[in-house]
């Protein structure tokens, strides 16, 4: 799950990227408002967790602009001013969710969680498809009741097909969503992840849409 | 010190006005008393005269017995005002022969002419005429209180109605100010109904005489300047909130990564950067603190005057190691003969600030030159480097509390601020402009105090 993370102060940066890659989110992190006005209009996120007092670029502003062009990607606020009409103001531009400085970490990945389940409109915090019960927060996987082991990005894979269960996501929004800017992406690195998980499950789960993409879908 | 009393401007107003216009006419009945007196005497002279005349004539005209008989009846039903005696003596002492009833004899000697005596207790005033054989004497007297009575009477009959007068005009003069003073009243009740949470500014519809307009323009331009503190301290509240708590959120999300990490290298990355953010901390808390310690109320009177240079010495020598170890050099030229009014320690907080910031913001191996010159009236203390600059529509900016100068930068926004307050304080101007040259091209940052030399000012001791 790859989420944009856009915050200018250096140590709380630092931190929250390398507090959300612990949590299995693949983290992008930019430091101005026009940088991430710059990435959002070219790539796309799960999620973006934006500061409000940036440089160059308010965090409101980017806010504004966002969904300004119908991007609905969810955004969660990072704010350090607890005035209720800052809160009011962000909820308003369409912030999905905010937190307040200084919060924690587990707060904050869980708020992220919640926000990508609602942009997919579940309610449940469980996927599950056929025999597969895919549980986000604690990153396991169950089939028929029997934990599953997965590496972090089979489970990123596999948590981005079940999120678009029935529909054919391309390989290009599944390598975005997968890999920041630092990875070194192989180029067939996702065929062999895929090959991995239908190993590790239902051979019928991933279907191949040549040319295109994948899609999970229950067996018929 | 003891409080004066407070008074009411408009009983003040009815009671100085009434009083003055009340002693002028005192002052008008007391002259008016006097002439009617000076009148009253030459009438009621003028009447003894007729009077003693108008006896004697009748007298030495022989019909004596006859006349004093009827004079006596007439003088017994109605008592006149003058008394007379009439005297007569043909050859030898004088008798008398008669006199007006009431009057038991006028002690009176041979003066002719006006007299005054005291007669039955009081003071009379006489006239004594003779015919010209001598052989009859008149003498007419008053009472002086008659005269008084009148001239009184005179000075009294123009005092009551004025008296009448000033309560009436106390009265009016009570109303009129009252009704002048209403504009002050509403606007006392305007500035009463102000909400000290918002300050608005009073109502300029309402036209105010020329003397009280003043008042409303000078408290308006006083809620706006309180305003602008108020908002400026709102914002300050805000701004530190945000710069207090995301250090704070950047240490919990580090200690909660070290935590969480699953090989040492991870921890230890972590690790340093908790570290380094209490560092940081620890600095924005220090800042915050001078800030908050640079104050009016600490500032007292003015300090005695100082020679600069061992100040710019001891802060110079402190930065050395900071500044050695970004490989920057720093050259000190403070070798003019000056004397500035201020207390060591600010004088030293603000070049502390100056030269920190020249060092975290022009980079590593940069030159910073602090001179201290003597340009005429004036002290000059520059802090220069030859670092990246500031754009010249962004030097009004970062004065304000907690704007950086850049975004890569360590610091925390106040010192600036730090030295601008130290500089309105001390009487100070603070200038930002270009420093030094660039190796290539363009200008480095420079900020100058321009303080006022006083030894050059007339108060200023040597």
């Amino acid at each position: 799950m790859r989420v944009l993370l856009v915050e200018d102060n250096r140590l709380l940066g630092d931190g929250l990227q390398a507090g959300l890659t612990q949590a299995g989110y693949a983290v992008d992190w930019l430091r101005d408002g026009e940088a991430a006005v710059a990435a959002l209009s070219t790539e796309s996120f799960a999620a973006v967790v934006l500061d409000l007092g940036l440089p160059k670029r308010d965090g409101l502003s980017v806010l504004q602009w966002m969904r300004g062009r119908h991007d609905a990607t969810p955004v969660l606020i990072l704010t350090a001013r607890d005035q209720l009409d800052d809160k009011v103001r962000g909820l308003d531009l369409g912030a999905d969710d905010y937190v307040l400085k200084p919060f924690d970490l587990d707060e904050v990945a869980a708020r992220l969680r919640a926000l990508v389940r609602r942009a997919h409109g579940r309610h449940e915090p469980l996927l599950t498809l056929g025999e597969i019960e895919l549980n986000p927060a604690a990153r396991t996987v169950v089939r028929n009741g029997e934990l599953v082991e997965l590496t972090p990005r089979e489970f990123d894979l596999l948590h981005l097909l079940l999120e678009n269960a029935g529909r054919v996501v391309t390989r290009r929004t599944l390598e975005e969503q997968l890999y920041t800017w630092q990875d070194a992406v192989d180029s067939n690195a996702l065929e062999v992840h895929i090959h991995h998980l239908r190993k590790k499950l239902d051979n019928n789960l991933i279907r191949t849409v040549r040319g295109v993409g994948y899609m999970a879908s229950a067996a018929p | 010190m003891k409080r004066p009393a407070s008074y009411s401007l408009r009983r003040r107003l009815v009671w100085l006005l009434t009083a003055t216009v009340a002693a002028i006419w005192l002052v008008a009945a007391a002259v008016v008393y006097r002439q009617a007196h000076h009148e009253a005497d030459q009438l009621l002279d003028a009447q003894l005269m007729q009077v003693a005349d108008t006896l004697l004539a009748i007298v030495s005209g022989g019909e004596v017995e006859h006349f004093v008989e009827e004079l006596q009846e007439h003088a017994d039903r109605a008592r006149v005002p003058i008394a007379f005696e009439i005297w007569y003596g043909e050859h030898g002492p004088m008798e008398r022969l008669v006199t007006s009833p009431g009057h038991g004899g006028f002690q009176t000697g041979a003066t002719l002419g006006f007299s005054e005596r005291v007669h039955q207790a009081s003071l009379w005033r006489f006239y004594a005429v003779e015919d010209h054989d001598k052989e009859y004497r008149v003498i007419v007297g008053q009472a002086h209180a008659a005269r008084e009575k009148l001239a009184r009477s005179i000075g009294l009959s123009l005092l009551l109605p004025a008296g009448l007068a000033l309560i009436l005009m106390a009265l009016a003069v009570w109303a009129v100010v009252g009704r002048s003073l209403r504009p002050v009243e509403a606007l006392a009740r305007e500035v009463g109904g102000l909400d000290a949470q918002a300050l608005a500014p009073l109502g300029e519809s309402a036209v105010l005489p020329n003397e009280i307009a003043p008042v409303r323009a000078a408290l308006n331009a006083l809620i706006h300047r309180v305003n602008q503190v108020f908002e400026n301290e709102r914002r300050f509240a805000a701004d530190a909130a945000h710069e207090l708590r995301t250090p704070l959120a950047a240490l919990k999300v580090q200690a909660q990564v070290a935590l969480r990490a699953q090989t040492d290298e991870g921890r230890q990355h972590a690790l340093s950067k908790v570290i380094a953010g209490v560092d940081r901390m620890t600095h924005l808390v220090e800042q915050l603190l001078t800030l908050a310690r640079v104050d009016p109320a600490n500032f007292g009177a003015t300090p005695e005057p100082i020679d600069p240079a061992p100040a710019i010495a001891a802060v110079c020598a402190d930065l050395q190691s900071q500044v050695e170890r970004r490989q920057q050099t720093l050259s000190v030229d403070a070798a003019s003969e000056c004397r500035i009014a201020i207390a060591s320690d600010w004088l030293q907080i603000a070049l502390r600030n100056l030269i920190d910031n020249a060092s975290r913001y022009a980079g590593e191996g940069a030159h910073i030159e602090v001179k201290l010159v003597r340009d005429g009236t004036n002290c000059v203390i520059s802090v220069a480097d030859d670092g990246p600059g500031v754009a010249p529509e962004l030097r009004a900016q970062i004065q304000d509390r907690f704007v950086r100068g850049e975004v890569d930068s360590e610091g925390c926004g106040l010192g600036l601020s730090i030295v601008a307050r130290i500089a309105a304080l001390s009487g100070a101007r603070l200038a930002l402009g270009d420093g030094l040259p660039r190796g290539g091209g363009g200008r480095g940052f420079a900020a100058t105090l321009r303080f006022r030399n006083a030894a050059d000012s007339p108060s200023g001791s040597q």
